[in-house]
């Protein structure tokens, strides 16, 4: 089992941790570095966390829980207006970035408005890629409930954040409603607005956890940590990606960000030291983001094996 | 406390908590953009279920252009006209008037704060901004910023001393237009 931490510290000697962790078989999902600061998010099995806590230690560094990390989630607001941002829909995403997550920030064409508010299948689709998606509605129920409509074909569990308080059962193809975060024109630093912010998180956590128990029941062939490692090594132009997350991690898969018709050959080509290429064991298809590649892996069912 | 004489909002059906919050917004918005000194009184009705939006203000007394003596103290010097700059902040619109009244040749500016104008005519009462324009733009962008982004059908009816603002997803009916002063000339006598 392995565990998911961020590493805050100085860049000084941070390789060591880099190390340590690819030693225990674990997995450096992302690194971020700020002039001399360094932010790692890792995998590490569950029984070496303690070598890698006193290495942090020793380092004076700091080792956090992130429970969101190698997930990626979708912030989604009706458009990307002064209406919605910065405030409220900045704020989940950074808050959702500091659990670990990768958030993406999404505003719809036609989302406004109580009657008029519409979703195209461009915009579910793309939703759809992520692991989860957080709504972000205003401060009227009767909105809130009207706006079902754009989220009622989503596959991946959606978390609708508003105003007021509703009962779940009027929202029905919510995952979960978390309330007491509308519209609101300045930045959350009240203890209640925090306190709002982590009931997100904790929401998305859990929508997760359904998500990772459901896979659970058919697992995958190989898991998403072990095919961005794989690629990253043998398609050496992923490091080129002006992206800062060249390889963005999905609890079913992966998103390479490199041109699909470029390089889908090279990413289908990708082998594991078992002898199976990547080809065999995921679908390769292109991403609705910009012109990635996007890698998911088969379940069992249907190779027949795990590794 | 409330820096308005009357601030009312009022929303149909059960949304007190929306009516609660639009208080806040529409207070940090204002309030972002400086405007809240300004306005004496306001009203605010959302009927959701139509839907519209609408605000009534009443501005506290109008705002007088700002002139030259405003910006700086202005003494008669040998040859012309002295101006000493005390509020920064208009010194490009005061060099612009300065310079099409009196013509480039004839203002000079020897230091950061003082400029000289070779003319035998005071420049005190020259007007530098129009502060009544200016509000009355931040009070328009302030009401589109106020009302719910997709209410995109708007009047704004604005006199010397008031403002009328209306938002609606459907089209605006005269019909909607008297229902909704009626409800607010409601509120202004409650």
């Amino acid at each position: 089992m392995l565990e998911p931490v961020m590493f805050t510290g100085g860049l000084y000697k941070h390789d060591l941790v880099v190390e340590l962790v690819e030693d225990l078989g674990g997995y450096v999902l992302q690194k971020n570095v700020t002039q001399t600061e360094i932010i790692l998010l890792i995998l590490v099995p569950t029984e070496d966390l303690a070598m890698l806590q006193s290495l942090a230690k020793e380092l004076r560094g700091e080792l956090v829980r992130a429970p969101l990390a190698g997930t990626e989630v979708a912030v989604v607001t009706p458009t990307l207006a002064i209406h919605h941002l910065p405030h409220s829909a900045c704020d989940i995403a950074e808050y959702l970035r500091r659990h670990g997550s990768k958030t993406n920030m999404m505003g719809l064409a036609r989302g406004v408005g109580r009657e008029i508010a519409q979703i195209n299948e461009y915009e579910t689709a793309l939703i759809n890629e992520h692991d989860a998606a957080v709504f972000i509605f205003g401060n009227f129920q009767e909105c809130i409930k009207k706006k079902e409509s754009l989220y009622r074909n989503i596959t991946v569990p959606v978390v609708v954040t508003g105003g007021p308080q509703i009962e779940a059962k009027d929202l029905p193809y919510a995952f979960e409603y978390v309330s007491s975060i509308g519209r609101v024109a300045h930045r959350a630093r009240k203890a209640t607005e925090i306190g709002s912010l982590d009931r997100i998180v904790e929401s998305v956590g859990r929508a997760l956890d359904k998500t990772r128990a459901s896979i659970a029941k058919d697992p995958l062939t190989t898991s998403p940590p072990r095919v961005m490692d794989s690629v990253r090594e043998q398609v050496p132009d992923v490091e080129f990606s002006y992206s800062p997350l060249p390889i963005a991690l999905n609890l079913t898969g992966v998103r390479v960000k490199l041109p699909y018709d470029a390089y889908k050959d090279a990413v289908k080509a990708v082998t594991f030291d078992e002898g199976v290429s990547l080809g065999e064991i995921a679908t390769i298809k292109p991403s609705r983001m910009k012109d990635y590649i996007l890698v998911r892996i088969l379940p069992a069912s249907e190779t027949g094996f795990v590794f | 406390m409330d820096p308005m004489e009357v601030f009312k909002i009022e929303v149909t059906g059960q949304e007190e908590f929306g009516a609660k919050k639009y208080r806040e917004l529409i207070m940090d918005i204002l309030q972002d953009l400086g405007l809240i000194r300004s306005i004496g009184r306001l009203y605010v009705y959302v009927d959701i279920l139509k839907p519209y939006f609408a605000v009534y203000g009443l501005l506290r007394s109008g705002i007088p252009p700002l002139t030259v003596k405003d910006v700086g103290d202005v003494l008669r010097v040998a040859g012309g006209y002295q101006i000493k700059i005390n509020d920064e902040e208009h010194m490009a619109n005061l060099l612009r008037v300065l310079w099409e009244r009196y013509g480039r040749e004839r203002v000079e500016q020897p230091a950061r704060d003082i400029v000289i104008i070779a003319s035998d005519t005071s420049p005190s009462e020259l007007m530098v901004a129009d502060l009544e324009a200016e509000f009355l733009q931040d009070l328009t962008d302030a009401l589109v910023r106020v009302a719910p982004e997709g209410f995109r059908n708007r009047r704004n009816i604005m006199t010397k001393d008031s403002f009328f603002f209306i938002a609606a997803e459907e089209s605006l009916t005269p019909d909607m237009e008297s229902e909704i002063k009626g409800k607010i000339r409601e509120m202004e006598n409650a």
